[in-house]
């Protein structure tokens, strides 16, 4: 084959080869893209009785119960960016015959409170214990706020002085997370 | 310029499904790199030499079971619902592939006795994964609604490689019907990471009677990732030196190996003729530089529990969540591991039959080129039988074809490919001899070629050679 006609084939085979492209498709689609997972995590959880509301070193009575944990997960800068919403499920039993005031407050790391819960508890009975359950349910500046946190304080309040607790207080948590990425 | 990037970004961005599947060079004569997939192949020409860095650069990118357009296409339909139909539509044996080969050099000659010695340097690029099902439906949506459900650490399987292969192989023609061909390979590892056989499951479930709401768990894990090569790399500091260090691993001074090629090539009858090859019987051994992730356990999290001590003044509180990070530390230690260990290659398995018909190609009064060999029908078709070992199963595609000669100048390879993702891959390929001079390029999914981005199935081989016959 003479040189002209071998130019000429190849000249035709790469034109047919640039008509080739991409249609109906719309790359700039990418930026719309949102992951938007939802983590159902357990929070924190306890039982109180009767020995938890005196101090084991001196018998003295305690009114207000009370303990802190680090939850460093919220100030990571993933959960900063990317939480949208934030839906605490508190579970709480009470067998004991005196009513509570359950708080839970997310401390920042200068010990300053910026978020808190509150969840009154009914006095309940051995035989018939009273179930509290508490949605809440926390977005917009709520999510700005709660998201400083890293640590936790739980109170548990007795309103007055007591005699003798029979029954347990007991609390089951979770956390629901709605991310959008 | 839209057109041109196009044309070579698009096959880029395509999706192919059998990365190593060569169907078109294998067993085409004309092309001195059909040698690579089928040592066996019998070559016409006395000698060739590549176009040093042009003899074939291929590129094979995409995956099983999505297109771009599955993602990208126009449609009412949101962008995400389109992403988690394709999450759902596929399953954890789909896989994302990526091949690249770049020959560096190639030669070959015929000896007296008829022998065809070729050999070369080739760098390949070969990345594999399947489809991690379970943790992009973990990762898309969550666990919220998957309580219960187990997420299999088995999903995750992935392969990556760079490496040289520095080449030496022989064909012979051992008597009228049969010619056996073999190749001797040293691979030059430049880098290399796996994850595979990864086993354990995660999951969250609610337990009655259980302390909390839930209980996380990670059952039996037993996560791996070996890579080799990598560090010392991410230690070298600046872009020269990375590059440098990688040079000289592309000239075998990177983890070396061992591996052969087999194939063979028999005539049943004057117009019928059986091949086969064997590609990759080999490995690599990581002696240097080899660095593995182990991670093994059983783990439970039910959140914190707090105890409520009766805490005297300056003592400070418990340190519960620190507990819950060591004991994840202790339950699942990730252990370092700095020992060698050996990675087989992918072994590749390829099989024809062809069929020759149509007036004899060879018209010329000398014959000895050919030597009536079945080689010069004018016409053949075929089929053909492509296997590749991968880590959770081999795969498989079958191609029927179509050849013909047009004169001396150009010889045309149509092939039908059917596998369980594309019952629709039509591909071509074409090699050109001008004097010397010859080039090739083979594409496949022709008929995707209007819209790219509906393709699964798309890959590029091209190349350029010098051809040298005594008699001309």
């Amino acid at each position: 084959m003479n040189k002209p006609i071998y130019l000429l084939f190849w000249s035709v085979l790469i034109m047919v080869c640039f008509t080739s492209c991409v249609k109906d498709t719309d790359f700039d689609q990418a930026d719309d893209i949102v992951l938007s997972p939802v983590l159902e995590l357990d929070f924190i959880y306890f039982t109180l009785d009767q020995s938890d509301y005196f101090n084991p070193n001196t018998g003295e009575q305690r009114l207000i119960v009370t303990d802190t944990t680090d939850f460093e997960i919220l100030n990571e800068s993933f959960v900063r960016d990317d939480l949208k919403r934030a839906e605490y499920l508190f579970k709480l039993e009470n067998s004991a015959p005196i009513s509570f005031l359950t708080e839970f407050r997310f401390l920042n790391e200068n010990d300053e409170v910026v978020y808190e819960v509150a969840i009154p508890i009914s006095a309940g009975s051995i035989a018939a214990p009273v179930l509290t359950e508490h949605i809440e349910n926390i977005e917009n500046q709520g999510i700005l706020e709660l998201t400083l946190a890293s640590k936790v304080v739980v109170n548990v309040i007795i309103p007055s002085s007591f005699e003798n607790i029979e029954g347990a207080l007991n609390l089951q948590s979770k956390t629901t997370y709605f991310f959008e990425i | 310029m839209r057109n041109l990037l196009c044309f070579i970004l698009i096959p880029l961005l395509g999706c192919l499904t059998y990365g190593q599947n060569k169907q078109i060079l294998y067993d085409f004569g004309d092309i001195p790199q059909s040698l690579l997939v089928n040592p066996a192949t019998i070559m016409d020409q006395d000698y060739h030499v590549g176009i040093p860095f042009l003899s074939q650069v291929s590129f094979h990118f995409g995956s099983s079971g999505v297109s771009a357009y599955d993602i990208f296409g126009k449609s009412n339909v949101d962008i995400n619902t389109r992403i988690r139909n394709v999450i759902y539509g596929l399953d954890k044996y789909d896989f994302f592939s990526v091949n690249q080969q770049l020959e560096i050099l190639s030669f070959g000659w015929k000896n007296s006795k008829g022998i065809y010695y070729s050999g070369g340097i080739y760098e390949e690029l070969d990345v594999f994964t399947y489809f991690p099902k379970d943790w992009a439906i973990l990762a898309w949506e969550g666990n919220s609604e998957h309580i219960g459900r187990n997420f299999h650490f088995n999903d995750i399987s992935v392969t990556a490689e760079l490496l040289s292969v520095f080449h030496f192989g022989a064909n012979k023609r051992i008597n009228e019907k049969l010619t056996l061909g073999a190749r001797a390979k040293i691979y030059s590892s430049i880098a290399h990471a796996r994850s595979t056989d990864n086993e354990g499951v995660f999951k969250t479930v609610e337990v009655e009677g259980s302390d909390n709401i839930y209980i996380h768990r990670i059952i039996n894990a037993d996560v791996t990732v070996q890579t080799s090569g990598i560090q010392s790399l991410s230690d070298a500091g600046s872009g020269a030196a990375v590059a440098n260090e990688m040079l000289s691993r592309v000239f075998l001074g990177g983890n070396l190996g061992l591996g052969v090629d087999l194939g063979a090539t028999y005539q049943i009858k004057d117009n019928l003729i059986a091949t086969a090859s064997l590609i990759d019987i080999g490995a690599v051994f990581h002696t240097k530089d080899a660095e593995s992730y182990e991670a093994k356990g059983n783990h439970n999290l039910d959140g914190i529990e707090l105890l409520f001590p009766a805490l005297s003044d300056g003592e400070s509180a418990y340190d519960y969540y620190n507990d819950i990070e060591d004991n994840f530390e202790n339950d699942i230690p990730v252990d370092t591991i700095n020992s060698s260990y050996t990675q087989f290659r992918p072994l590749k398995v390829n099989a024809s039959i062809k069929y020759g018909f149509g007036k004899k190609q060879n018209s010329k009064v000398c014959d000895c080129l050919n030597k009536d060999k079945g080689e010069d029908w004018r016409e053949e078709v075929g089929l053909q039988l492509f296997a590749i070992k991968r880590p959770k199963k081999p795969q498989f595609a079958y191609t029927a074809y179509y050849k013909r000669r047009f004169g001396d100048f150009l010889i045309g390879k149509l092939t039908y490919t059917i596998d369980q993702y594309s019952a629709t891959n039509v591909g071509m390929g074409l090699s050109t001899n001008y004097n010397w001079f010859n080039f090739y390029v083979a594409v496949d999914n022709i008929l995707k070629y209007p819209n790219v981005a509906k393709a699964k199935n798309v890959s590029l081989q091209l190349g350029f050679n010098l051809k040298i016959d005594k008699n001309e």
